[in-house]
C-alpha cells in the first residue's frame, strides 16, 4: 500500500454564506478547508458554560473514548473529537454531531476526567431547542406526539391498555381492582403499543400471572416516562409527564414497581427522586430472578437455541444489572448462552438511546451503517440462533438489523417471551390462543 | 589533619538547603557563592511563583536564606571562587580566590551545588527567531514580566490577547545534544499560562507540546486547573516555525490530534527553555575532577545506581541541578541527602584519625 497524496475533500453544503453573502445556489459544493488558521476557545466555554455541561472542558485527548464510542465504530466520534471539533471552530450546538450520541456512558466508564456526555448532551441539546437551532425532524415528531398523546409513538391514550386482550389471562387494572397490590407494574410506551413489544408485555403478564404475583397497571392512567426525550433535550416535556406521572403513581397503593424497561428504570429509580418520588422501582429481570425457585418448574419446555444477549446500556452501564438477565435465560431448559465480545460494562449501544430510537433516519446520514447493524452483525458472528433482550426499544431494532444485514436466520426475542416459550411450548408462544 | 568542614559549593536552593541541613546534623559547614547574592536562579531570574503552593520565590528564597544568615555553624563567603583543589575524603584542600583575595580552607568533604541555566533558544535547531522577533520570549523572559505585573508584547508595549508556549525548546533533542526531558518546563509553562489568565483575563493561552509530562502532583495542581478552571488551550503538535505576519506572529505546525497543518497568529510566543549545566556546574566539575554525563551535568548515582547524590570522587556529593535537570524539591530533596552523607563522611575519618 502507498500513502497516497491528500486529496482535497469536497463538502457539499445546504446553505452556504460567505463574508456575509448568500451564495447558496450558486455554490453550494466546495473544498473543505484542511489548515486550521484559528483556534476557537469561545466555543468550549460556550458549552462548558451550560449547566450540566461543564467538563466538557476537561478533556486533556487520552482519547480512551473514542473505541469504545459506539458512534465512532460506524463514523467518526466521540467526546474527544468533539472536544477538538469545538476548539478548532465547529459550533456543536449547530451541528448534526450534537444529534449523534445515544448517551450510552460508555465514555464515561473509561474517562480518567469524568468528561460526563450523559449530563452533558442533555444540557447542550435543551439550550438548542430553547435557542430554536436545528433539530432533527423525526426527533421533533417524538416530542410533538409525547407532548400530545403521552407516548413517542403517537398513539391514543384510550389504547393504552388495549394490549391486555391479547394476554391470555386477566391483567388487572389498578384503578379497577380497588385495592393495594404489592406490584405496579409499569408497562411502558412500546410494550403498550408497538406489536412487537405487545409480544413481550403479554408474555410478562402470563408469567407473572403464572408465579401468583399480586400485580396490576395503571392502565389508561399510564403515560411515557419521557426519560429519553429528556435526554434528547426536552427537559420540559420531560418534567411535565414526570410530574403527572409521580400524581399517578402516588393515587395508589402499592408496595414496588416493576418496569418493563430500563430507560423507564432509569427514570423513576434514579431521576424522579430529584421531582420528589422516592419509591422502590426494579426491572423485571432483577424483579423474577427472586422468584427462579418458583420459575423453574414452570419453564418445563426446553428451548434448544443458541442465544446471546445484548445488555442494554440503561440497564448495565447505568444501572448496574447484568447477571439477572444472563440468570434468567440460564434457567431455561436446552437454552445455551453464549457471549458477545462486547458484553457486560463494554456492551455495544443498539442506537437507541438519548433520543437515538426516534433519529435512525438522521443517524444514518452521518454514519456508515447503524448502530443496532453493527450490534446485529456482532450477534449472529457468535452463532448464535437468537439475540436475548431485555429493552422494549431493542426488539424491532434489531429484527429490522438483522434483515438489513442479511442475518434474518437470528431471531430477536424479549426475555420474556424465551420464558414464556419455555414455559408454554414453542407452539403455543408462536401461536397464541384467542383470549 | 582531617578537618571536620564541610564545603559547599553554590547558594541556589540547594546549596541553601545542604548548609542548613549540615548545621542542624551538627556539622560545620562552609557556604560557598560566585554572585554577591545568596538565591542562585530563581534570585537571578527574578523568578515569580514557585510551582508548588503557589507561593512567590522570593519569599520561598529568602526564608532559605535566613536559615543559614547569622547560623554559628554555617560561614558564609560570597564573590567566591576555587582556584584549586587537590587531598582526599577527609582532608581536602581548596585554594580560593574571595572578593579578590587568596584564601586556603581544608575540608573534609564537598558538596557541589552549582546548579543550571537557561536553554539559550538562540541554539535552537528550529526558526524560532528569538533574537530577531521581540516577541519571541523565554519562559525568564515571561517570568519577570509575570513578577512585575507587566505582561506586554515587548514590540508595542501592550498586553497580548493571544499567546502560545512552545514545549521541548532545547531539551529532548539530539541534534542540540540535550537528549534529556528538561522536567519542569510542562509545569512551568502550565503554572505561567495560569498565571496570565488571571493577569489578563482577556488573554487566549495556548501550550502546544509533544507529550506533557506533569510528574506527580503537578497533574492535578498544576495540568488540571490549568486547563478546566483557567481555560489554557492544549494542543499536541509542537511548533516547526515562526513566520512574522503584519505586527503579529504565524506560528505554523501540525495539529496531531486532527491530522490537520495549522498556521495560527499570535501576539505573543513563550519558548519553554530548558535547562542545562550552569558554566559554574562544567567548571567546578573540571576543577574537582569529577565526571560528567554526555550532557555536561555533574555524573551521579554511584557505582551501583542508587546513591543519586554520589560523584566519581569519594568525598565530594552532588545535589540539586548540577546533577541533570531537578525541580525544587528533587534540589531540597538531594541538598538534605548530601549533606546526611557528607557529616557521616568527615565524622567517619575523624574517628579513624
Amino acid at each position: 500500500m502507498t500513502i497516497q497524496e491528500q486529496k482535497a475533500v469536497v463538502v457539499e453544503k445546504q446553505r452556504v454564506v460567505v463574508d456575509g453573502v448568500d451564495i447558496s445556489g450558486h455554490w453550494n459544493r466546495m473544498f473543505e478547508q484542511r489548515t486550521i488558521f484559528e483556534y476557537t476557545p469561545e466555543q468550549i466555554e460556550a458549552i462548558a458554560s451550560i449547566a450540566g455541561a461543564e467538563s466538557f472542558a476537561y478533556c486533556y485527548q487520552c482519547a480512551k473514548c473514542v473505541p469504545v464510542c459506539p458512534v465512532d465504530v460506524v463514523g467518526n466520534y466521540g467526546p474527544r473529537k468533539l472536544y477538538r471539533y469545538a476548539q478548532t471552530g465547529v459550533n456543536l450546538m449547530e451541528s448534526p454531531e450534537l444529534w449523534l450520541c445515544t448517551t450510552c456512558a460508555n465514555c464515561l466508564r473509561v474517562c480518567p476526567k469524568e468528561v460526563n456526555m450523559v449530563e452533558i448532551m442533555p444540557a447542550v441539546r435543551e439550550q438548542a431547542i430553547l435557542q430554536g437551532k436545528f433539530v432533527p425532524p423525526e426527533l421533533q415528531q417524538a416530542f410533538e406526539n409525547t407532548a400530545k398523546t403521552g407516548n413517542p409513538l403517537g398513539q391514543p391514550q384510550r389504547k393504552r391498555d388495549a394490549w391486555i386482550a391479547k394476554a391470555d389471562v386477566p391483567v388487572p387494572i389498578i384503578k379497577d381492582l380497588g385495592r393495594p397490590v404489592e406490584v405496579l407494574w409499569y408497562v411502558g410506551s412500546y410494550p403498550s403499543y408497538h406489536p412487537r413489544g405487545v409480544d413481550a408485555a403479554c408474555a410478562a403478564a402470563r408469567i407473572f400471572t403464572a408465579l401468583g404475583i399480586d400485580f396490576a397497571i395503571l392502565g389508561k392512567e399510564e403515560k411515557d416516562d419521557a426519560d429519553s426525550q429528556r435526554l434528547a433535550g426536552e427537559k420540559g416535556l420531560f418534567e411535565m409527564l414526570a410530574e403527572y406521572n409521580i400524581a399517578t403513581f402516588n393515587k395508589y397503593e402499592w408496595k414496588e414497581m416493576v418496569v418493563t424497561g430500563p430507560h423507564e428504570l432509569n427514570a423513576f429509580k434514579n431521576i424522579y427522586p430529584r421531582y420528589g418520588f422516592n419509591r422502590p422501582v426494579v426491572h423485571y429481570t432483577t424483579f423474577l430472578v427472586r422468584y427462579l425457585d418458583q420459575l423453574k418448574p414452570l419453564l418445563k419446555h426446553p428451548v434448544r437455541k443458541r442465544v446471546t444477549y445484548h445488555d442494554p446500556c440503561y440497564l448495565g452501564r447505568h444501572n448496574g444489572e447484568y447477571e439477572a438477565p444472563r440468570l434468567l435465560l440460564q434457567a431455561i431448559p436446552g437454552l445455551e448462552l453464549v457471549e458477545m465480545g462486547r458484553n457486560r460494562q463494554n456492551g455495544y449501544c443498539c442506537g437507541g438511546g438519548g433520543g437515538g430510537m426516534w433519529m435512525d433516519s438522521f443517524t444514518a446520514k452521518h454514519t456508515r451503517m447503524r448502530l443496532s447493524e453493527k450490534r446485529a452483525m456482532e450477534a449472529a458472528s457468535t452463532g448464535a440462533e437468537v439475540l436475548a433482550v431485555a429493552c422494549p426499544f431493542e426488539v424491532s431494532r434489531f429484527e429490522d438489523a438483522m434483515k438489513s444485514t442479511g442475518n434474518e436466520h437470528v431471531g430477536v426475542l424479549d426475555i420474556l417471551e424465551l420464558l414464556d416459550r419455555s414455559m408454554r411450548g414453542e407452539e403455543a408462544a408462536e401461536h397464541p390462543q384467542p383470549s | 589533619m582531617a578537618s571536620d568542614k564541610v564545603l559547599i559549593i553554590g547558594a541556589g536552593p540547594a546549596g541553601l538547603e545542604a548548609a542548613r541541613s549540615v548545621a542542624e546534623l551538627g556539622g560545620e559547614a562552609i557556604l560557598l557563592e560566585q554572585r554577591e547574592r545568596l538565591g542562585g536562579t530563581p534570585d537571578r531570574e527574578r523568578y515569580a511563583k514557585l510551582t508548588h503552593h503557589w507561593r512567590d520565590a522570593s519569599d520561598v528564597i529568602e526564608e532559605m536564606i535566613q536559615a543559614v544568615s547569622n547560623n554559628p555553624r554555617i560561614e558564609v563567603k560570597t564573590q567566591a571562587e576555587i582556584k584549586a583543589f587537590s587531598g582526599s575524603v577527609g582532608n581536602f584542600e581548596v585554594q580560593l580566590e574571595v572578593d579578590g583575595a587568596p584564601e586556603t580552607l581544608q575540608v573534609g568533604a564537598v558538596i557541589v551545588a552549582t546548579g543550571f541555566q537557561h536553554f539559550d533558544p538562540g541554539r535552537a535547531t528550529q526558526s524560532y527567531n528569538y533574537y530577531t522577533f521581540p516577541d519571541v520570549i523565554t519562559l525568564t523572559d515571561l517570568e519577570k514580566m509575570l513578577r512585575e505585573h507587566n505582561v506586554v508584547r515587548p514590540s508595542n508595549g501592550q498586553p497580548p490577547k493571544k499567546v502560545a508556549f512552545i514545549q521541548c525548546v532545547g531539551s529532548r533533542d539530539r541534534r542540540l545534544g540535550n537528549e534529556y526531558c528538561s522536567k519542569v518546563c510542562c509545569g512551568v509553562a502550565s503554572k505561567q499560562a495560569i498565571e496570565i489568565r488571571q493577569q489578563l483575563p482577556d488573554a487566549r493561552v495556548f501550550i502546544f507540546y509533544i507529550d506533557m509530562r506533569m510528574y506527580g502532583y503537578w497533574e492535578n495542581e498544576i495540568y488540571w486547573p490549568a486547563q478546566e478552571k483557567y481555560k489554557v488551550n492544549y494542543v499536541k503538535g509542537v511548533i516547526s516555525e515562526i513566520l512574522q505576519k503584519g505586527d503579529q506572529l504565524l506560528i505554523r505546525g501540525e495539529d496531531t490530534t486532527m491530522g490537520r497543518p495549522m498556521e495560527v497568529t499570535m501576539d505573543l510566543v513563550v519558548l519553554s527553555v530548558g535547562m542545562e549545566p550552569s558554566a559554574g556546574t562544567r567548571a567546578v566539575a573540571q576543577m574537582l575532577g569529577l565526571r560528567q554525563n554526555p550532557y555536561g551535568f555533574i555524573e551521579a548515582g554511584g557505582a551501583g545506581g542508587v546513591d543519586p547524590v554520589a560523584t566519581s570522587r569519594e568525598g565530594v556529593f552532588v545535589a540539586g541541578a548540577a546533577a541533570g535537570p531537578a525541580d525544587l524539591n528533587d534540589s531540597i530533596s538531594s541538598a538534605g541527602l548530601a549533606a546526611a552523607r557528607a557529616v557521616a563522611v568527615v565524622r567517619k575519618a575523624l574517628a579513624l584519625v
